[in-house]
């Protein structure tokens, strides 16, 4: 009862104070950041939280290891504690609360004292609280932080190491100076999971990739744009063993994952379709049927020149509405007959009529 | 192990996992990682208030990503009501939708089913215990019965978490599939009422089908899946997922009787509507540890995939007919293909990380796996009585009428070598990779990489009742159209047939290394070399060896405040050894002992200038310029500039395919109640390619030779441009927010040819008129969609949600020329009308209240 008190209360002074700010913004304003510093409270270290929770939980196992990070830029700075860096981040901290992060830092800082919360990510902070203004005083994950990027991943990875990270290091990603700030802000809840920086997954790979993004809208597309699918379901951006970040160790592999009726083996098999999958198609999306890279019979007359009728050139004189209507033009095409193109399991099916 | 017997022994288990620990699902591993629907991407989201006072107290607008991009503003702080140790938020939406227009149609509903009526827009409820950090979330959407999904997850944060999902996924096939068949969606379709198998004209057969009522055809993907993952301790880890997905549907598919192109009013050409009925079981499950020196991943993948049919039946109406003067065709109708088989999937892998010395790493991964599948085959003809051509009229066959064969010697099992499959490729595959950092300004890095694929056993089509190798070719359609041409070798009485007798084993190896360093020019200036090289060896194919050298070049410069700019060019080399036209006569009659070649040799399988171009040299240009700049605080200008340049060495077959592409997107943040954004790109592909037609079936495959002379070369040349726009606005006014987004895809594809004289073509007679190339009709789809949308809060706990989204969609494909007017062309059967265009609006009244 006693506590709930205390949040109430906790509560109106909050939204007095709001009050205050939002109808004096100048006044706000006015206040420069060493202002804010001397107005800081004392550090908060002593655990008293932890003491005064009514029930003791063990620190969960994922946080248990969660250490005040290392700093380079400022080797001398200490922890100065949750409360201290809430005095003047007030409004991060009301996003902040809501997010996984904030749930099991605090749930674990409570269990154990030794355990920081906003340090953990952002290093010790009494350099910073010095010297607000000071750059690299604190460790930052934006464009305008003086930690650079490298230190900033390294921080994220000391908790978040191996797993769907264990190939960043040499990854497309990594060389090309992203941060996982790029991708990811855990500063507020943006996104349903996974602390994105945007609303979805598709919308975070479309920072960058909006040429990608655009290609999803052709004719043939997979369902990202109806938001059934996600980049991820295909691409690992944290890493992997293939250059296109592929989270599979082959193309075929991840179309498997959706497409298993075409992993075979078959009786009779079609060279380039085990070769790899985007022989004849492209992934994100074709002007063509079915995402084929070029229309067909073009498609399959670059490889068919055989004795006999794939390689005659057909002309529009052959569609339904011209002089000799031709199967191997309209309409599917070559796969009128030639049906089961990724393989047929018909002993009758070396051409893969059957 | 049958799929039964593997959920019976995996799903307790499983169960037992997440009771006595539980997961979370991460981008390293499996689908499902995201749930959504077109309502939520394209109407949906009023619950979403950007928080009015900003991110920071201490300073106004929107900090930016190191890349140079704008975060979004928060959204505002959630009302949580507490019920106990818990604290819940959340809220609802529903209410109803209207589609208006062309709302079957299958390109505006291609992923999406909307229902006209109510719908749930979006349940989404979050539980928090802070005392120890426990979570529960909710979130669930339906728009239809066939559009839907349910994602459950509970867990404790740095502990453990469980998930449990469901969803099904609509996709649209065909809008205008007009069926002379019933049975749709099974795996037999028998002819309508009034169309006899094998008997029926071609006018029987359009009357039929123009009394047809179109009707759309679609798959549905049922998914059910149940996740954990679990920290043991603070260096271990455990997960497992469990997933069953179930299709069911049906799709436009083929259906082969011979040539009509080769035998106007004969043979036929017939596109059915094939059955997709089947479940697929995934699990994926492993266990991590993370030191400070070392790391590990061990894991297994298995996925068993199982087809409720393992054949598919159809009937073709169209009578046979000989060429052979006064004889008959024996009377066959009934087609087969055999469906996908049963597969099973396992893939066992584990990876190992070693810190090192100058902040470096080395990581080594390997792998094995396998696929199999021993489904029972099917019969090399579906037939009963005779079939093939019956000179003598006795309708028996015998020595004297030896065109004509019993269908008791080819219509069951006991026709095959094998009643089985039983086929298997092994995999294997090994990566390791050293990341080393000697100082602040040097990253190297290396790696080797080996894959390996074995085909485990081959099919020999060999006929132990006849003795006969090969195949029947297009259900027995030849057969019984050209006398004698039944397909199969066999020593005593075809002994020159060349014919397929053998599957082909697709072993291949790939070796490959890179070596690379990035320079550090100066505190946020990059600038990196990568080196690679690939060596493929694949087994029957046209090259024993295919290499891949590439060097790329990075650069990355983010030292000016505003401006990121990232450039990277890749220069690629892909040569080989010899290439070898026909490396397949090992899986034809020619290898046979036996064998005796015909009169004029044995033909050439193909031209020799042919090459294929996922083997065929290549050198490849690839540029990509992407900046971001910041034109002012709260604006983001993004622009892209590609270009893919691929120059094959070959004669015929693909000789260039070059893309290129640019996109501009700006966007706005004024203050967190507005936001707008415009986009535009274009983009463009080239495809050049070059074939030749044969004159004569002769020995010699060069071309200029008598087989292939030059004459009969042609040249076609694709070309496809792409242009995207769009822009948004979001603006709130008080309790009142209009959003509006407008957006336009625009594709256009020419495909034009050339040709050397009018032997090149299909048909000899277009080319008499002097003319020596020609286009086809440009395709076309254009999108124009415009979305409107309204919302405004009723109360802290209500808001209403009404929007209007438009949609007009205009499609051209030159395949589908013609078909509106007939799907039966002499022996040919279109069921399906191609593409159509659409005209759509969908209007919706939501109402969200915050729970």
């Amino acid at each position: 009862m006693t506590t709930r008190a205390v949040t109430l209360a906790g509560t109106w002074v909050y939204r007095l104070a709001l009050l205050v700010v939002l109808t004096l913004p100048s006044v706000h304003a006015q206040q420069t950041r060493e202002d804010l510093a001397r107005q800081l409270p004392a550090s908060d270290l002593s655990g008293e939280q932890a003491q005064r929770s009514a029930r003791q939980f063990l620190a969960a196992p994922g946080f248990a290891l969660a250490r005040v990070a290392d700093n380079p830029l400022a080797p001398q700075a200490t922890p100065v504690g949750e409360k201290v860096c809430i005095a003047c981040h007030q409004l991060e901290s009301e996003h902040f609360t809501h997010t996984v992060h904030a749930l099991g830092l605090h749930a674990a800082a409570k269990a154990d004292p030794a355990i920081p919360v906003c340090e953990t990510c952002h290093g010790p902070g009494s350099a910073h609280a010095r010297d607000p203004a000071g750059k690299g005083l604190i460790l930052g994950f934006t464009r305008s932080s003086a930690t650079p990027v490298a230190q900033q991943t390294r921080t994220c990875l000391t908790c978040h190491e191996g797993g769907a990270r264990d190939h960043w290091a040499g990854s497309i990603h990594q060389r090309n100076d992203l941060s996982c700030s790029d991708c990811h802000n855990p500063m507020a809840r943006f996104s349903g999971d996974g602390l994105l920086t945007k609303r979805s997954i598709n919308d975070t790979c479309a920072q960058c990739h909006n040429d990608v993004r655009m290609q999803f809208s052709r004719r043939s597309h997979m369902p990202l744009a109806e938001g059934q699918m996600s980049c991820v379901d295909c691409h690992n951006p944290h890493g992997s063993l293939t250059a296109p970040l592929l989270k599979t160790a082959t193309v075929n592999e991840t179309c498997y994952q959706c497409h298993a009726e075409k992993r075979g083996p078959f009786l009779f098999e079609h060279a380039p379709v085990r070769q790899n999958c985007l022989t004849c198609h492209t992934p994100h999306g074709s002007n063509q049927h079915a995402l084929l890279v070029a229309p067909v019979p073009f498609l399959c007359q670059q490889c068919h020149s055989q004795l006999g009728h794939p390689n005659d050139l057909l002309t529009p004189a052959s569609l339904a509405n011209g002089a000799h209507p031709d199967e191997r033009l309209m309409g599917r095409a070559c796969l009128t007959c030639h049906a089961q193109i990724h393989g047929s399991n018909a002993p009758s099916g070396p051409k893969f009529h059957e | 192990m049958p799929l039964q017997s593997f959920a019976r022994a995996a799903l307790p288990l499983a169960v037992l996992m997440v009771l006595s620990a539980a997961s979370r699902a991460d981008s390293g591993r499996g689908v499902d990682l995201e749930f959504g629907n077109a309502l939520l991407t394209r109407a949906g989201g009023a619950n979403e208030t950007p928080d009015a006072r900003g991110t920071s107290w201490l300073r106004l607008g929107q900090r930016r990503s190191p890349s140079g991009n704008l975060y979004s503003c928060p959204l505002e702080p959630p009302t949580l009501q507490e019920i106990g140790e818990w604290e819940i938020d959340g809220h609802v939406q529903f209410g109803w939708i209207g589609t208006y227009g062309d709302e079957d149609n299958a390109l505006w509903s291609r992923y999406v089913r909307w229902d006209s009526g109510l719908i749930l827009g979006l349940l989404d409820l979050a539980l928090r215990r802070p005392a120890d950090g426990s979570y529960a979330n909710v979130r669930a959407s339906r728009i239809s019965s066939d559009d839907a999904f349910f994602d459950a997850a509970f867990g404790r944060a740095g502990s453990y978490k469980v998930q449990a999902f469901l969803r099904e996924l609509p996709n649209a096939t065909s809008d205008s599939a007009i069926s002379i068949w019933n049975g749709v969606g099974s795996n037999e379709l028998t002819l309508l009422p009034g169309l006899a198998p094998g008997a029926s004209s071609s006018g029987q057969v359009a009357a039929v089908a123009a009394g047809v009522t179109p009707q759309r055809l679609q798959v549905v993907r049922s998914k059910t899946g149940l996740g954990f993952d679990a920290y043991l301790t603070p260096r271990w880890t455990a997960y497992a997922k469990l997933s069953n997905e179930q299709r069911s549907g049906a799709r436009p598919f083929g259906g082969a009787f011979f040539y009509n192109f080769l035998f106007p009013e004969n043979a036929g050409a017939l596109e059915t509507l094939r059955p997709v009925e089947d479940s697929t079981l995934n699990f994926n499950g492993g266990l991590r540890f993370v030191g400070a020196r070392w790391r590990m991943d061990v894991a297994y993948d298995g996925s068993f995939y199982r087809d409720t049919y393992r054949r598919f039946r159809f009937e073709s109406p169209f009578a046979l007919t000989p060429t052979r003067p006064g004889a008959t065709s024996a009377p066959i109708y009934q087609g087969q293909f055999a469906l996908e088989p049963d597969n099973d999937y396992h893939n066992l892998r584990s990876s190992f990380t070693r810190r090192l010395p100058w902040n470096g790493e080395l990581r080594v991964s390997a792998a094995a796996g396998r696929m199999s599948q021993d489904d029972g085959l099917i019969a090399p003809i579906d037939c009963s009585g005779t079939f093939g051509v019956d000179i003598d009229g006795s309708g028996v066959p015998s020595a004297t009428n030896r065109f004509l064969h019993n269908c008791s010697d080819w219509n069951t099992p006991a026709a095959l070598s094998r009643d089985s499959a039983d086929l298997r490729i092994d995999t294997y595959s090994f990566d390791s990779r050293v990341t080393l950092q000697p100082s602040s300004r040097l990253n190297l890095r290396g790696g080797v990489r080996f894959n390996r694929e074995d085909y485990r056993n081959t099919y020999l089509a060999y006929n132990p009742l006849t003795g006969d190798y090969g195949y029947i070719t297009e259900n027995g359609a030849q057969a019984s159209i050209q006398a004698g041409a039944l397909g199969t070798w066999n020593p005593l009485t075809s002994p020159s047939v060349i014919t397929r007798v053998r599957s082909l084993p697709l072993d291949r190896e790939t070796h490959a290394a890179d070596l690379g360093a990035d320079w550090r020019l100066a505190e946020r200036r990059t600038l990196g070399l990568s080196l690679t090289t690939q060596r493929n060896e694949p087994t029957h194919r046209e090259r024993r060896r295919v290499v891949e050298d590439s060097a790329k070049l990075s650069f990355v410069d983010r030292s000016l405040d505003w401006l990121t700019l990232r450039a990277n060019y890749t220069w690629l080399d892909q040569h080989g050894d010899r290439y070898v036209p026909d490396p397949y006569a090992s899986a034809y009659s020619t290898s046979l002992p036996g064998f005796v070649a015909p009169v004029g040799g044995v033909p050439a399988f193909t031209v020799d200038a042919m090459r294929k171009y996922d083997l065929a040299d290549r050198r490849e240009h690839k540029l990509d310029l992407m900046a971001t700049v910041a034109p002012a605080d709260d604006m983001t200008l993004s622009a892209g500039l590609r270009g893919d340049w691929n120059d094959y060495g070959a004669q015929i077959g693909r000789q260039a395919y070059d893309r290129t592409g640019a996109h501009l997107q700006w966007e706005w943040q004024p203050s967190p109640l507005t936001h707008a954004s415009v986009h535009y790109g274009i983009d463009r592909a080239r495809l050049r390619m070059a074939n030749v037609a044969d004159v004569v079936f002769g020995p010699d495959g060069s071309l200029g030779g008598p087989d292939y002379p030059l004459n009969a070369r042609w040249w076609a040349y694709d070309k496809q441009r792409n242009r995207t726009a769009g822009a948004t606005l979001d603006h709130r006014f008080g309790p009142v927010r209009i959003d509006a987004g407008w957006s336009l895809v625009d594709a256009r594809g020419l495909t034009t040819y050339r040709f050397d004289s009018p032997v090149a073509l299909a048909y000899f007679a277009d080319g008499l008129d002097g003319a020596r190339s020609g286009s086809f009709p440009a395709t076309r789809y254009r999108v124009d969609s415009l979305t409107l949308g309204l919302s405004f809060a009723l109360s802290p706990r209500f808001s209403v949600r009404v929007f209007d989204y438009y949609e007009r969609g205009r499609v051209d494909d030159w395949h589908y020329l013609g078909l509106d007017t007939a799907r039966v062309i002499d022996h040919r059967v279109y069921s399906d009308g191609g593409p159509q265009g659409y005209t759509t609006n969908l209007i919706g009244v939501l109402l969200d209240v915050r729970l």
